[in-house]
């Protein structure tokens, strides 16, 4: 019973992966993500992902008060903190956000104010889509290994 | 063979230590060959990497991947922080990984520090995968470039660029001669330094003088200094701080960087607790900086072509020409040129009412076409050359009509190539030349052979900087004939008595040499003596560094005019003025001569460490200001930092840097 549980919670989450490839979300940066998770760093994936979670918010406050500044003019900080939101997006594979963030640097670059407020806000929605797809995933992950470590006594008393 | 094999061990000894030991015995070619593929399988395994990233998501993520190419990975999330690891555990690290933007300081900048202080290969990595991004990174010494996402297969194949560093390093060993003269010798050693200790016990014959001599330095470099910073080492190392270095670099403008050795350094430096090997090695390491740093700007000079600019404000007679010459090649973007108009407009200038401003010219160049590299070439190499008739005819008569000096348009339009077809203008054509000169000098600075020093008499010693020269345009037909043989600036360089420079040597590589230099031969001490007093007199010039050059030359109603390189430490700044004043006399007696006396090296040695913002193209650090005065008042142009003026003519001040030039540049 509990081993049909893992092997339910598996295919969850093998569905919800799909789902992000298939709208574009994540790319194949987050499968070397995973594969980088081994015996020495068992959470490493929702380790990464949680320090990326921390730094994006911080990221999209910072950018959300350059752009509410009436006299904003500092394009060049903003383009800083989209080159590294690009970057640290890209390294773990979210692939939609790291676009957007594109989008938002040629907006900045071009200084389309109201271009950059649209990829602001679009950067904002995809973001919390992110984050809520992945905790969805590493839940069902730790429910797997819960699962996992349920059945491994079971087997050692068969 | 064996020799190169003994160089891959030695680079591998670092991290493979023990095992490099055990390769270390075997002889025969045969088994010189089993040794590297053992030493390779190995090799990567252990190399030590700094990652500088201030994203720790990318931190985390390198971080692993790293680690699972068994390489040992330390983490750094500032620059300043990575560079005070990499000054304590010189030697230790071998590649660094860095991140382009970055806070506290700039990758790039930091990437200039490791260059500088140590000969690592430095892998930059950025979101930012634009050309022009991954360009600078080139222009700036990075080994590689990676785009992020970064993935494990790059990473695990970032020991190559350890590897060939290595292997460069010990081809060079093997065909330098000796140990002392030669630069690329110096090099061979200095990257021998890198190596772990086990080298030391190696008994490579191919390596065992500079192995040798690396021991030795390594002591000395070990050696008493007395540094808060190094508390942590056990014997405190000597931290080559800016102010440290710019001593060192001062002194050896003051020898000459030919003739400048450790033990006169050292007197020279007059810091207690450096010893004579401190200095020495600094001194590998700083030539081996100037060699590359030539190379790089050889490398982005034929890729782009440099831009030059020259803002130019005449002076003859009784008339005030001021004419911005901006001689710009393509890349230099319109903003900026803009900005620097504006800037330059925006200047107080001695008369202003009587100075003609021609922004036409900027408009000229600034659409200019991205000019071909051949032209460039053609710029800056023969310029001489091309327009050697006007210069003769022109030179003589050294005078510069109004037409002339409103003719600086058409000239603008060829930019930089153009500078030379100025030759019309006296004045011009000495700032070509100049230009030359300096840019010969910096591309001659590191190769072994330094000619043009060696005929410097003893007050230029005192000047010291090696190719400091008088260009004497005036003798405009001979001399520039000369430009025409081989050795094309063949400028009669004239230096207080008797001293001749010869340029020709230099000149052979003047084709090379990148529009780049141009930023520094702006440089200039202004002097001029009294002949010129109608031209000082009449009005302090205010000129962008560049300009300076052109300027007084183009003065040239017969008046010699001294130019010299500014940018010195205070202390120098002393020594200049005095020797000018010897030189003034002299120089009138010149009259119809454009002296011209470039310091090439010592504005180099303030880029130096001015050099990190220079790429940025933001930098301020060094402001010129220029002072005109009449005779015996030099015209200075002085950087900002830490210069007192001696000059007492009226100050003009120019917000223009030359640094701002260079990354002007360099954009």
């Amino acid at each position: 019973m509990l081993g049909l549980g893992v092997d339910r919670l598996r295919a969850d989450m093998n569905r919800l992966l799909a789902m992000l490839f298939h709208q574009g979300v994540l790319d194949e940066q987050f499968l070397q993500l995973q594969q980088l998770q081994d015996e020495s760093s068992p959470n490493f994936v929702s380790e990464v992902v949680n320090i990326y979670f921390q730094e994006s918010e911080k990221l999209l406050r910072n950018l959300r008060a350059l752009l509410m500044d009436r006299e904003f003019s500092d394009y060049k900080k903003m383009g800083i903190h989209l080159n590294q939101f690009i970057g640290s997006s890209s390294s773990i594979g979210a692939k939609r956000l790291r676009n957007v963030c594109v989008a938002f640097r040629a907006a900045s670059e071009q200084h389309n104010r109201a271009g950059c407020l649209r990829a602001l806000e679009l950067l904002e929605h995809d973001y919390c889509y992110l984050k809520n797809k992945l905790h969805e995933l590493f839940q069902i992950e730790q429910q797997r290994v819960l699962a996992a470590g349920v059945r491994y006594p079971i087997q050692q008393i068969n | 063979m064996a020799a190169l094999q003994s160089v891959v061990q030695s680079c591998l000894s670092t991290t493979t230590a023990s095992s490099f030991g055990s390769c270390k015995g075997g002889g025969g070619a045969s088994s010189a060959s089993a040794n590297v593929m053992a030493v390779h399988d190995q090799f990567p395994a252990g190399l030590r990497v700094l990652v500088v990233d201030d994203d720790t998501t990318c931190l985390a993520i390198l971080e692993q991947m790293l680690r699972r190419c068994l390489y040992q990975v330390t983490l750094c999330s500032q620059a300043t922080d990575a560079l005070n690891h990499l000054r304590e555990k010189k030697g230790y690290f071998d590649v660094v990984l860095s991140d382009v933007h970055m806070p506290d300081m700039d990758g790039f900048k930091l990437l200039e520090c490791i260059g500088l202080e140590m000969d690592l290969p430095v892998i930059m990595m950025s979101a930012d995968g634009r050309t022009s991004a991954v360009m600078k990174g080139i222009r700036h010494g990075a080994c590689d470039y990676l785009i992020k996402p970064v993935r494990e297969e790059e990473l695990k194949n970032i020991w190559q660029h350890v590897a060939r560093k290595k292997l460069n390093e010990n081809k060079e060993i093997e065909h330098s001669g000796s140990l002392e003269d030669n630069d690329r010798h110096k090099r061979g050693i200095n990257d021998v330094e890198y190596t772990s200790s086990v080298i030391e016990g190696t008994e490579g014959t191919a390596r065992t003088r500079s192995q040798k001599k690396r021991s030795s330095g390594k002591e000395d470099e070990d050696g008493d200094m007395e540094n808060d910073d190094m508390s942590t080492s056990k014997k405190p190392r000597v931290v080559w701080s800016v102010e440290l270095h710019q001593q060192f670099v001062s002194a050896v403008n003051q020898l000459g960087l030919d003739k400048a050795v450790p033990k006169r350094i050292l007197e020279l430096m007059n810091v207690p607790g450096l010893s004579r090997e401190n200095v020495a090695s600094h001194l590998q390491k700083f030539r081996l900086y100037l060699k590359r740093l030539s190379v790089e700007q050889q490398q982005s000079a034929n890729a782009f072509c440099g831009p030059v600019e020259s803002n130019v404000k005449l002076v003859s007679h009784g008339n005030r020409f001021d004419i911005q010459a901006l001689a710009a090649a393509g890349q230099i973007p319109p903003q900026t040129l803009a900005a620097l108009q504006a800037e330059l407009l925006g200047q107080p200038v001695g008369n202003p009412g009587s100075t003609i401003d021609q922004p036409a010219i900027l408009h000229a160049s600034l659409q200019r076409p991205k000019r071909a590299p051949v032209d460039h070439g053609v710029a800056f190499g023969q310029p001489l050359i091309k327009r050697q008739s006007n210069v003769s005819v022109h030179f003589p008569q050294c005078i510069i009509s109004a037409e002339d000096a409103s003719a600086g348009g058409p000239w603008r339009s060829n930019s930089l190539g153009t500078v030379a077809p100025n030759s019309n203008l006296g004045g011009f054509s000495t700032q070509n030349s100049n230009v030359f000169m300096d840019t010969l000098q910096q591309e001659q600075r590191p190769q072994p052979k330094r000619h043009q020093q060696s005929l410097l008499t003893e007050p230029v010693r005192t000047i010291n900087v090696q190719p400091s020269c008088l260009v004497v345009p005036s003798q405009s037909s001979a001399s520039f004939q000369a430009g025409n043989s081989p050795a094309s600036v063949n400028q009669s360089c004239s230096f207080n008595r008797s001293t001749a420079i010869d340029y020709s040597l230099l000149s052979a590589q003047s084709n090379n040499n990148s529009s780049l230099n141009i930023g520094r031969i702006s440089n200039g001490h202004h002097k001029t003596p009294g002949i010129l007093s109608g031209y000082s007199a009449t009005g302090s010039l205010s000129t962008p560094s560049s300009s300076v050059i052109a300027e007084s030359s183009i003065s040239p109603q017969n008046s010699a005019v001294t130019y010299s390189d500014a940018r010195q430490l205070t202390g120098r700044l002393h020594n200049m003025s005095n020797i000018q004043d010897l030189y003034v006399p002299k120089s009138g007696e010149m009259l119809d001569q454009g002296a011209y006396r470039n310091l090439g090296f010592v504005g180099k040695e303030t880029r130096i460490p001015s050099r990190f913002d220079e790429f940025e193209s933001q930098s301020n650090l060094n402001h010129g200001n220029i002072h005109a005065e009449n005779i015996g008042n030099p015209v200075k142009q002085e950087p900002n930092m830490g210069f007192v003026d001696n000059a007492k003519g009226s100050p003009i001040f120019q917000q223009f840097s030359s640094s701002d030039l260079m990354s002007v540049f360099n954009e």
